[in-house]
This record gives structure tokens, C-alpha cells and sequence, in this order.
């Protein structure tokens, strides 16, 4: 944990860096403090949830390659979990571990096979195998069938010195876990993204045929991206199965994993670990807010998201760049001629 | 199994076949010359198949004009969609797939919203007509929809080849960059293909609307479907995309009939061990690269 706390925050970050970083962390931290309602609390965990696998899709997206079926190494976590905690009576802890290992050792045996397809094929087998995963959980009875599995056991509380113990009986409790939970994937990235590892995953993304020249193999690098990625979304499944208590296989469906790429999309591809966090903190608080008219809310999203798609290619987080950069070609071009030029030139880059 | 079940078990599966190859092809060449990753493409197919069953019931059209009417909405929904939103995302596949899933929500979610998410049927006398030839009892809707899909599938490949929009068109699946040098109109070229590949769709759709129940949900089942068949095909192949969706579609009606509730299941792990021993599909190539 220091050690990846000493690689991620390295000598030659700035302050400047450092301090919303932080800022954003003791927000997090207080935030529910002062809302004390278990529905906001709610909320806060889903957004979590979401970010983490968000940022798993980020990490693969990274190397180039598209999935569209990221919510199946959730659903493998998920079950992994609630099955060796509720059948083998494990410990909790133990079952989350194992539970991350076990979508690891799974995204390892599909990823070695489908990484080798075309980048286009590889998207598409995504989607089968997230089927295929819902598919296999809904028709053995012994994952629960479609009906799913339900009172989920808590964890088991933590004991500390002083004749405290955390025994998750309140909500925030499982709030401060998914926080720790979160950190720990932010802290892993970061330590991925600054090493030798996350340049190689960018120097395939911008040109592969140059990288396997330059000898990096990229087949194993990506391989790498694909297990990390399916190892965070095993973790956020367990978290999440003994969290809400109730797993169906329909939760883990095809529309879950579009729904993980677009929190990625929304925030920004290019930004690692903010995008992920600013969509889905965007796209979980929206739809709550139109919770009444649960029937439009699928088309004010996709509006969102064709919007953002279109004006700003880089997701929204890059919305001060583009400002910035409308100022610097002139004093008469403002902000909205400026998101058209930037189509246009990505419209002559084909 | 006698003969007679194998006829009607291989006349299904050649039914359901060609309307995925129908779907599939107009995505090939959407995704092969216009280079755009089309998620609403199953969402004109269930449009298509609306535009049909609402021409038949509400205003007693005829089958063929009502086609005619289907196709016309998918060719001006594609021709849209790709001057409003493709066109400036051409070649990126995360933006266009965002994109496209964005259109196929709204329009999956409006369907839905304004038909309430009940499924529809229509009954039309000749389509559910029986015949017997040679002791073998076959629906003559099937047959007219396997001759409609072989008419259709024809009048693609003689665009494609003996016209000069066809060779444009493949020009650019090769490069697009020499075919605009050449004086290819590569814009134009690729607004017609998105009409067309959307046009495809829309048609397959309203050629199963008289024969299969519509719902709102058909659109995103057969896009799974239509990826299946183009990654077994190899990505971008035409041949590959029909003898794919007549595999899958064989796949599907023997299926059903033998493992019934684990037919869907066996199909895609036969897809799986495929594409182990062959990652490019049938027909793919080892040399091109789409993205």
C-alpha cells in the first residue's frame, strides 16, 4: 500500500496536482457524514461501483481494444463470492480476494483466446461472452437461475483495538469500504499508468505496428490490461453482491456493460481515473433524478451522450482544453465555433 | 428424425438464415466502406418491421408495397443518421459505437414508449397457408420470405458488381484515401452505403413482420445475433456474412427443436470454439485491418 502510494505520488508531481486530489478524497470522506440519509448513501456506493468498473474498461481502453462486455467479470466476481461465502462458508474477506483471483484467472483464459481476433471482432466476442456468462448463471440452478440468489450474509465485521468492531449494520459502513475499495483501484492505476507498463499500453494504442517493431509485445501487454481489468471488476462484484444482497443475472446483462462504457465516454477516455469517476458520478445521480419518469430516462442519457460524442470528442472533462484552445487561435472565435472546427479537423484526419 | 422433419428443420433454418444475412450483409458494408460502427442498425430492423406490420393492419396494404415503404424509412433513417451524427466519427469505432448506442436507445426507448411493450402479429392468409409437397407440410410464408431474401441478396450483389456506385463503393473498401484521389466522391459514396446497409435492415424486418411476432426488443436481440455472424464470417466479408447467418441460422432451428432451452447456450459456445481455432473467422483475412 506505501509502496504504491510512493510510485503513484512520485517526486515530480506537482502540488498543484496533488491538492484537488486530495481535496476531492476529504469530500468524499465527509460527504456522507453530513447526508445522513441511506438513500444518498445509496447512491454514493453505486457511483463506486461504477467507477471502478468504469476504470477497468479505461485501463483496456488504454491498449486500444474496445469491450463492450465488462459486466461479465462483475458477474463472475458476484457469484464467486456469494457462492463461496453462502455454499463454503468462508470468510468474507477471504471471498473477496478470491473472488478478484477468480475473474482474474477467468478474463486470463478468455483473454488469451480473444485478444488475438481483429480489434473490431474483438469487441464483438465481448458481447457474446458477456451473454454467454448471463446466459450459463440463469440456466444452472446451481447459480440461483434467473431468479438469482438472495439474502446475501453481510461481511463479517472487523474487530479493532479498544473493543470496537465495524459489524456493517449501517450503511455508511459499506459506504467507507467502497471508498477503500475505490482508492485501492485509483492507487493501482495510477502505478500502472506512470510505469513502464502504462507507457507500453499507450505506445500500442498509438501505433501498433510501430510498437511490435520496436520489440514490445504487445499481445501479452494487452493481455495484462484484460486481466487488471477483469481483477477490479471481480473485486467491485463481490463488494457489490454483499453490498445489495440480491444478485440476478439480469443485473449483469449486456445493457450493464454499454452502461459502464458510457460513464467512460462521458468523463473522458483520455483522462485515466477522472473520467471514470465524473461519468459515473453524472450518469448515476441523473437517472435517480428522473426516477419518476423511469421511462425517458434511457433517451435523456443517450441525448447526453450523443451530444458529448459529437461536440466533445474527448468526453467532458476535456471540455477546459477545447476552451482553452478556442482563445489561443484569436480574439474573435468563441467557444461553440470551436467545437465545430475540432470536428472538422478530426473530419479530414479519414 | 425422419426426412420430412429434416426439410422442415432445414427450410426454417434457411428462413431464419437469410434474414440474418440480409441484416448482417448491410452491416458488412457499413462497417467495411463507410468504416462505422453501427449499433442502431438492428434498431431500423425492428423499425422496418413496425413500418410493415402497421402498413398491413392499419392502412390494408399489400405485402410488397408495404416493403417498399420499409425500405424507403431505413434508406432515409441511414441517410440521416449518418449526415447528423457518423459523419463526424467516421473510422473511430469507441465514438461511433457510442454514438450508435445512443440512437439505437432512443429509438429502442421511444418504440417502446409510444407502442407500449407488447409484441404484435399479423395474420395474412397466404403466408399462413400450408402446403404439402412429397409428404413434407411446409408454411408458404417461409418459402416466399426465403425467395424475397435470395431476390434481395441478388439485387445487392449485381449493385455491388455491375454498377458504378458498386465499384466506387469497393474502391473505397480498399483505400480511401486513392479512391478520393481518383475523383470518388468518397462522402457521397459513403452516405449511400450507410442508406443501404440501413435499407437491408429495414427490408429483413419487414419481411419477417408478417410471419414472427414484433416487440420492441427484436432490434437489440438480432444485433447480437448479426455480430455473431460477422465475427464467424470474418469481419467485413460478404461471402463470410452469408454462409455464416445460413450456419447460424441452421444452428439456431436444429437447436431449438433438439436441446430447446440450452439451444441459445450451445450455439454460442459453438461460436467460441470457432473462433479459437479460427480468430479471423471463416473468410477473414490475415492481411487487413479495419481499425
Amino acid at each position: 500500500m506505501v509502496l504504491l502510494l510512493k510510485r503513484s505520488i512520485s517526486n515530480n508531481m506537482p502540488v498543484k496536482k496533488l491538492v484537488p486530489l486530495l481535496s476531492a478524497l476529504v469530500t468524499a470522506v465527509i460527504l456522507p457524514l453530513i447526508f445522513q440519509n441511506p438513500y444518498y448513501i445509496q447512491i454514493g456506493i453505486m457511483i463506486g461501483v461504477n467507477a471502478i468498473l468504469a476504470m477497468g474498461l479505461v485501463m483496456l481502453l488504454s491498449t486500444g481494444l474496445v469491450t463492450l462486455g465488462s459486466a461479465a467479470y462483475w458477474a463472475v466476481g458476484a457469484y464467486a463470492s456469494t457462492l463461496l461465502v453462502m455454499k463454503m462458508g468462508l470468510n468474507f474477506w477471504l471471498a473477496l480476494l478470491v473472488s478478484g483471483f477468480i475473474a482474474g484467472i477467468i478474463g486470463l483464459g478468455v483473454g488469451a483466446v480473444i485478444i488475438r481476433l481483429s480489434k473490431v471482432a474483438f469487441t464483438f466476442v465481448t458481447i457474446i461472452i458477456g451473454i454467454i456468462i448471463t446466459l450459463v448463471v440463469g440456466r444452472v440452478d446451481f447459480f440461483g437461475g434467473w431468479g438469482g440468489i438472495v439474502s446475501i450474509p453481510k461481511p463479517d465485521p472487523i474487530p479493532l483495538p479498544f473493543s470496537i468492531t465495524i459489524d456493517f449494520t449501517k450503511r455508511i459502513s459499506y459506504y467507507y469500504l467502497m471508498l477503500f475499495l475505490l482508492l485501492l483501484t485509483i492507487l493501482v492505476s495510477f502505478a500502472l499508468y506512470k510505469s513502464r507498463i502504462g507507457r507500453t499500453w499507450k505506445a500500442i494504442k498509438l501505433n501498433l505496428q510501430l510498437a511490435e517493431t520496436l520489440g514490445i509485445n504487445s499481445y501479452l501487454y494487452a493481455l495484462l490490461a484484460f486481466v487488471i481489468s477483469a481483477v477490479f471488476a471481480g473485486l467491485a462484484g463481490s463488494f457489490y453482491a454483499h453490498t445489495f444482497k440480491t444478485i440476478e443475472p439480469e443485473t449483469f446483462g449486456f445493457w450493464r456493460s454499454i452502461y459502464i462504457q458510457v460513464y467512460a465516454i462521458l468523463g473522458g477516455v483520455d483522462f485515466y481515473i477522472s473520467g471514470p469517476i465524473v461519468g459515473s458520478i453524472i450518469l448515476t445521480v441523473l437517472p435517480e433524478l428522473f426516477r419518476m419518469a423511469k421511462e425517458i430516462e434511457p433517451i435523456i442519457t443517450a441525448i447526453i451522450l450523443l451530444i458529448i460524442v459529437i461536440f466533445l470528442p474527448g468526453g467532458l472533462l476535456s471540455l477546459p482544453e477545447v476552451i482553452r484552445n478556442s482563445r489561443g487561435l484569436g480574439a474573435k472565435e468563441n467557444l461553440l465555433p470551436a467545437l465545430f472546427r475540432r470536428n472538422k479537423i478530426s473530419r479530414s484526419k479519414n | 428424425m425422419t426426412g420430412a422433419l429434416f426439410v422442415q428443420l432445414v427450410v426454417n433454418g434457411l428462413a431464419i438464415g437469410l434474414i440474418y444475412v440480409m441484416v448482417a450483409s448491410g452491416l458488412v458494408l457499413v462497417l467495411g466502406i463507410a468504416r462505422v460502427f453501427n449499433f442502431a442498425h438492428g434498431q431500423f430492423y425492428m423499425l422496418g418491421a413496425y413500418a410493415t406490420y402497421f402498413l398491413i393492419t392499419l392502412f390494408e396494404m399489400n405485402v410488397l408495397p408495404a416493403l417498399m415503404i420499409a425500405l424507403a424509412i431505413g434508406v432515409f433513417l441511414g441517410g440521416v443518421s449518418y449526415r447528423a451524427v457518423f459523419h463526424y466519427m467516421r473510422g473511430d469505432l469507441l465514438r461511433c459505437g457510442a454514438a450508435s448506442i445512443a440512437i439505437s436507445m432512443i429509438l429502442q426507448q421511444l418504440v417502446s414508449i409510444v407502442l407500449k411493450p407488447t409484441s404484435y402479429g399479423v395474420n395474412i392468409a397466404i403466408f399462413s397457408q400450408i402446403i404439402e409437397i412429397g409428404g413434407v407440410t411446409l408454411l408458404v410464408g417461409r418459402l416466399i420470405l426465403i425467395f424475397l431474401c435470395l431476390i434481395v441478396m441478388s439485387g445487392l450483389y449485381y449493385l455491388l458488381k455491375c454498377t458504378k456506385t458498386g465499384k466506387a463503393m469497393r474502391a473505397i473498401s480498399l483505400d480511401s484515401t486513392v479512391a478520393s484521389l481518383l475523383g470518388i466522391n468518397t462522402v457521397k459514396i459513403y452516405w449511400i452505403t450507410l442508406a443501404l446497409g440501413s435499407g437491408l435492415a429495414a427490408i429483413a424486418g419487414g419481411a419477417i413482420a408478417p410471419l414472427f411476432v414484433i416487440n420492441s426488443d427484436m432490434g437489440s436481440n438480432v444485433i447480437l445475433i448479426v455480430f455473431m455472424v460477422m465475427v464467424v464470417g470474418g469481419i467485413e466479408s460478404l461471402s463470410g456474412a452469408v454462409v455464416a447467418g445460413i450456419l447460424i441460422g441452421f444452428l439456431q432451428s436444429f437447436g431449438y427443436h433438439f436441446l430447446t432451452g440450452y439451444a441459445e447456450l450451445f450455439m454460442f459456445c459453438f461460436v467460441a470454439v470457432l473462433l479459437i481455432f479460427k480468430p479471423r473467422g471463416i473468410f477473414g483475412t490475415f492481411v487487413k485491418e479495419v481499425y
